[in-house]
């Protein structure tokens, strides 16, 4: 541990050690950029290069003063006037405050960043310059972006959306898992920062702890239990219809398609029904004389867990079949040839090629499905959503985190609780999925098949 | 001598033959119970729909006693309280423009981090997949708000654009498909002098073929199916999506439920009747030795 | 090195504007003055487009687009407009409303519309400028419904127009031929197995032995809706204070235990349809086929059981549809729930019979706070709510009125839940937003007393002590998902 710390202690000397030679070694044009973003680039008569980065240091600049420094100075009072919506009175909205401010802190992000790295380019130009090279032109960068850095051209619109839909989304419910944002303090009430008050009430208060760990003890097991099933069994079913000897593959496959086609909500609600008291399905056992089967209700448990496993295996194979069809058509036909020249039988060919490509360019499924299984929400929200269990807090013994998470924060407006709860489950699941993703040879080796 | 050969190797050849097709009667049997197992459902809807009473939960067993178009005639005539047609036009637009966008940010972004070595590479898989672990309703609050700053709420390209800068992340799957192309076809092109761009393409699109008709079918159904976030975006009822609607509906009109998503699955099995062909014939074959 | 100065100066200028802008805040919690009445100053905003709210059967039945055409002619003269707000009839005020994208007018029942108060998304109405309030023809217990105390001050936030709940359906023609003779005893008119829980268990039972696929009485008692009244008529009540104090839960009062018992036996002659939402989706082919005999269900279910019925009678006894339907409409009849026995206990039934209270709410308009248009909002909800309107509503609709002048003409049913709202037996639903914690797991209780008829010997219920210990453990739970997280 001090090791560590100490080894830190000499990596930030060293970069400031490095920061301030560098300063010092810098040539007019480095430090013309670190005055004004652009104009070291300037200087060497990249105009293209220069009026972006002078772009962007003026808009910048103007953002900040106009709003920026004002909204992120909003996310740390998180509003200060209560607006009164009877009256008409105008007030802050934390929520919004608070989204822009995080906003805000973003752009600072990027804007520092895009200064260093002026600056670095005007480095590295000087550096070219100093070699006798030419000083690259605004023509070649364009082109740079089809050929050598293709992918920042590919790349930047996935970036700018999972920033701006994913990541906002979720540093923004981390951070409301400090404040206490939730009945009654939703706006036009002003929302304030609490710190870690929220975590001390799951753990202090009696029934959110054990509720907390029976619901991830079950939703472990569940995700592990349902993605393996769905992930075997849809194998299994393409690598049937792929058989030579199976006539009419485009029929066999039209029922999983069928089954894929109809989206999930209306399935489940249809199952539902099968599986109510009054459904079919007990309506048979009961007209044959024996007494009904509590499929759903509170205490079919493992009934509806079963049932639950069921019906997410029908919904979900035929996805799975698609993909691993796609994916078998995909191998390369002269391994099958060599291995006929080798003498191996089908067997062996599908033991030595067949499985081992397909597994591997299937696990990725294999850890997103399980991802999706764990927050797998519609299941039993359909099939168990009237029902709470004793000794559960608002929930049942059916319920997923994710479920669980849903009656909090939407059903009972527990924001920040729902979102210090799931901040404790992503930790957990993130570094568990983490591991087993590092780990995987999809991962490790991802040229086992090139 | 020789006629013993024959025979034995006629008998051989008779045991092979009854295996064979013990094994491919083993087969069928299989598929069939497969088959009835994913039919059962599918057509329970579809004969449900035609119920003549509008209600299933008065059947005793498993189908309705008379059938009848009225579901049907109803879903496109009685449209008050449930615009069907207006509902099935704005989730037609929604999911082909998902599809198309989404498809080339998902296809994008798994060749890119699939075949480029680049620095922050291995750091963008993992935050990828951490990101995709966080319950995605639990941003939806946000996500709301940040519409109302951008002023796109009611609005059916809201929808689009959110689906389409989310779906990326989920490109791992993509991205497995891509690692099994073998470098030697981008060697070839490299060699010509192609740039990455024009590799990208040439080559590796139609390659992909499979895996990109895999990713069209996946982000055009998603819309049909998602109900909490439109529902939360889709303010006015014209506005709505088919499964929002269906949603309030209610199970009192299950007929009219299962007419109304009896017909939303019919654009899917149709496309899926247009695509299958490019899935599964796979061109890496012809490709290499081409 | 220009820009450096630059910058700083911007940012030492932002940061001054910023913390000036931190300083100035006013007392945050001004609600009680009587400014809030402030925007009622009559002045009708010209070119208004009001957005309103209604109820799908409304739209459904022709009554909404009446009512928008009568209240755009008469107001023509100002060029305001009432429309659709098109968003159904559960629309999302408080997330809408704040944001700009909500109604302006929302009809919905009270515990809906009052949900919203704690919240300021509906805003206080000035009772003096509402003529179904200044007419004196509103009953108290509708009054305070839609009354609430925020800062100290007693607001009224609705204007009463229906009356709303659950009633027994039953087939007229599903009555045993002589029960003019045999089953009515004190020779009112009206079969004794709808006046009192215990004749009605009496004939379920003959009615079931007749037929084992047919049941004399059955709905879903996991609709706490539904099934709360029974507990309510022995002593328990939702929240106390009237009510209004949700820190307060009293279900397991007085003698609730009976109400639990008394479902519980009548659960054992039902299907296991009436452990879950079956029979409440089940009940118009059901009632069609004869195989509930009675039910329990909302008003707006009626059409459909009507029109089920009448498509039955068309293929049983060859009538055309009219015949059919007015056949059907005859022989379906509503009435409030069946008296129960004192003692609590259907099998050894005590002489003494007690009124079956039921829950009810009151439907009325409510307007938004975040209204542009609060003059010509509050003429419209005037218009909406007056006498005319009113009785048009009801004969498009066939609904209870909540007005005491519109009542008094309407039908025998609408004034006997007329009545029993004014004289406690319907309870009014909470008017407080603590009542949405309580529907599910009260519901699902109620599921689960359904179905102890089949544990047998594992029964969890079969007891009065067990019933109360459970009771008072369903009061607990209630209690702490509105209160555990308080801070």
């Amino acid at each position: 541990m001090k090791r560590a710390f100490r080894r830190l202690g000499i990596k930030i000397s060293d970069s400031w050690t490095n920061f301030i030679n560098f300063f010092k070694v810098a040539n007019t044009n480095t430090k013309a950029s670190m005055s004004l973003m652009g104009l070291g680039q300037f200087m060497y008569r990249q105009v293209g290069r220069g009026i972006m980065y002078l772009g962007v240091e003026i808009l910048g600049i103007l953002f900040f003063a106009i709003y920026g420094f004002q909204w992120i100075v909003g996310l740390f009072t998180l509003g200060t006037v209560q607006g009164d919506p009877w009256t008409g009175k105008q007030g802050d909205n934390s929520v919004i405050f608070m989204l822009l401010g995080l906003m805000s802190v973003f752009l600072l992000i990027l804007f520092i960043a895009l200064y260093i790295s002026n600056v670095r380019d005007a480095n590295n130009t000087s550096k070219l310059v100093l070699k006798g090279e030419k000083p690259k032109k605004f023509k070649d960068d364009l082109k740079d972006l089809l050929d050598k850095k293709f992918y920042k051209t590919v790349l930047f619109l996935p970036l700018l959306g999972t920033i701006i839909f994913s990541v906002i989304p979720i540093v923004f419910m981390i951070l409301v898992a400090f404040t206490n944002y939730g009945e009654p303090y939703i706006p036009p009430v002003l929302v304030d920062w609490v710190g870690l008050e929220n975590f001390v009430q799951i753990f202090s208060l009696g029934e959110i702890g054990p509720t907390f760990f029976k619901i991830l003890g079950w939703n472990i097991l569940w995700a592990v239990a349902t993605t393996l099933l769905n992930y075997v069994l849809g194998l299994l079913l393409a690598i049937l219809l792929n058989k030579k000897i199976v006539k009419g593959k485009f029929f066999w496959r039209l029922f999983p398609i069928l089954a894929y086609a109809i989206p999930g909500f209306i399935t489940l609600t249809a199952f539902k029904f099968m599986f109510a008291q009054g459904g079919p399905i007990n309506n048979m056992i009961t007209s044959n004389g024996g007494s009904p089967i509590p499929f759903l209700t509170e205490d079919g448990t493992w009934w509806a867990r079963f049932i639950g496993l069921m019906i997410n295996a029908w919904l979900t194979i035929p996805s799975v079949m698609l993909l691993a069809t796609g994916i078998l058509s995909n191998i390369n036909s002269d391994l099958y040839e060599a291995a006929k020249i080798d003498g191996a039988g089908s067997a062996r060919q599908f033991k030595d090629i067949t499985l081992p490509f397909v597994i591997f360019a299937t696990t990725p499924t294999l850890i997103t499905s399980f991802i999706g299984n764990f927050n797998n929400f519609g299941v039993f929200y359909f099939l168990r959503s009237t029902v709470t269990t004793e000794g559960y807090f608002v929930s049942n013994d059916t319920d997923l985190l994710i479920n669980w998470l849903y009656r909090l924060s939407i059903d009972n407006q527990f924001y920040s609780i729902g979102a210090a709860i799931s901040l404790i489950i992503f930790i957990i699941t993130s570094s568990i999925s983490l591991i087993i993703y590092i780990k995987s040879p999809a991962y490790k080796k991802e040229d086992t098949f090139r | 001598m020789k006629t013993m050969t024959l025979n034995r190797s006629s008998t051989k050849a008779m045991n092979y033959k009854v295996k064979k097709v013990l094994g491919a009667v083993a087969i069928y049997c299989v598929l069939i119970i497969v088959c009835a197992i994913f039919l059962f459902p599918c057509l329970w809807l579809i004969l449900s729909s035609f119920s003549a009473t509008g209600s299933l939960y008065d059947t005793p067993g498993f189908f309705p006693e008379s059938y009848s178009f009225d579901a049907f005639i109803k879903l496109f005539t009685d449209t008050a309280n449930h615009n069907y047609p207006q509902w099935l036009a704005n989730t037609l637009v929604i999911a082909i423009f998902n599809c198309i966008f989404s498809t080339l940010l998902i296809i994008g972004t798994a060749y890119v981090i699939s075949y480029f070595q680049f620095k922050a590479r291995k750091g963008l898989m993992k935050s990828a997949l951490v990101l995709s672990m966080f319950p995605s309703f639990m941003g939806m609050t946000v996500i709301y708000i940040l519409m109302t700053q951008f002023n796109i709420v009611n609005n059916i390209w809201g929808l689009v654009l959110i689906y389409s800068c989310t779906a990326p992340l989920g490109y791992l799957v993509q991205k497995g498909f891509f690692d099994t192309i073998p470098q030697s076809i981008y060697e070839a092109a490299k060699i010509d002098g192609a740039t990455n761009a024009r590799i990208f393409t040439t080559i590796t699109l139609p390659l992909a073929k499979p895996i990109i008709v895999y990713t069209a079918l996946t982000s055009f159904t998603w819309p049909w199916s998602d109900f909490i976030l439109p529902k939360l975006l889709l303010i006015e009822k014209d506005n709505w999506t088919v499964a929002v609607g269906l949603m309030q509906l209610g199970q009192d009109e299950f007929a009219r439920f299962a007419a109304g998503s009896v017909f939303i699955a019919v654009p899917i099995v149709v496309l899926y009747f247009f695509l299958v062909k490019y899935m599964v014939n796979g061109m890496t074959s012809g490709a290499v030795k081409g | 090195m220009k820009s450096k100065k630059l910058i700083s100066t911007l940012l030492l200028s932002t940061l001054v504007i910023g913390l000036a802008s931190c300083g100035g805040g006013d007392d945050p919690d001004d609600g009680g003055d009587g400014s809030v009445f402030d925007k009622f100053d009559g002045n009708l905003e010209v070119g208004a487009t009001i957005k309103v709210v209604e109820n799908d059967t409304a739209i459904k039945m022709g009554y909404l687009d009446e009512l928008l055409d009568a209240f755009n002619e008469a107001y023509a003269e100002y060029n305001i407009t009432a429309v659709d707000a098109n968003q159904g009839e559960f629309a999302d005020l408080p997330n809408s409303g704040p944001y700009g994208y909500g109604p302006d007018v929302i009809y919905q029942a009270n515990d809906v519309l009052m949900g919203w108060v704690q919240d300021r998304h509906v805003t206080p109405l000035p009772v003096e400028k509402i003529e179904a309030y200044q007419s004196g023809v509103i009953p108290s217990a509708a009054q305070a419904a839609y009354q609430a105390e925020v800062g100290g001050v007693n607001y009224t936030f609705g204007v009463p127009l229906n009356i709303q709940s659950p009633l027994l359906y039953y087939r007229k023609d599903l009555l045993p031929a002589d029960w003019e003779t045999t089953w009515d005893d004190d020779q009112n008119g009206v079969p004794d197995m709808v006046e009192n829980l215990v004749d009605l268990y009496e004939f379920s039972k003959i009615y079931h032995e007749q037929d084992n696929t047919k049941y004399g009485f059955e709905f879903s008692l996991n609709d706490f809706y539904f099934s709360s009244g029974y507990l309510f008529s022995y002593g328990a009540y939702l929240f106390g204070d009237n009510n209004r104090d949700d820190t307060d839960i009293g279900l397991h009062a007085g003698d609730a235990r009976y109400g639990v018992q008394v479902l519980r036996q009548f659960a054992a002659e039902m299907s296991a349809a009436c452990i879950d939402d079956s029979a409440k989706l089940a009940i118009s082919g059901s009632m069609a086929s004869g195989k509930y005999f009675s039910s329990v269900t909302t008003p707006d279910v009626r059409s459909v059981i009507v029109s089920t019925l009448a498509t039955t009678y068309q293929s049983e006894k060859g009538l055309t549809l009219e015949e059919a339907t007015a056949l059907a409409e005859e022989n379906v009849i509503g009435v409030p729930f069946p008296d129960l026995p004192a003692n609590g206990d259907l099998i050894n039934p005590s002489d003494e019979m007690i009124e079956c209270k039921q829950m009810g709410g009151i439907n009325g308009y409510a307007m938004s706070s975040y209204t542009k248009y609060p003059n010509a909002s509050l003429a419209f909800i005037n218009f909406a709510t007056s006498y005319e309107m009113a009785k048009l509503r009801e004969e498009f609709l066939q609904i209870a009125p909540a007005r005491s002048d519109v009542s008094a003409e309407s039908t025998e049913l609408s004034k006997q839940l007329f009545d029993r709202v004014s004289n406690g037996s319907i309870v009014l639903m909470p008017s407080i937003k603590a009542i949405d914690q309580v529907w599910t797991p009260a519901g699902s209780f109620m599921g689960d007393v359904a179905a102890d008829s089949n544990r047998g010997a594992n029964a969890k219920y079969d007891t009065l002590d067990k019933i109360q210990a459970a009771l008072e453990q369903l009061s607990q739970d209630i209690y702490d998902a509105i209160h555990l997280l308080d801070r």
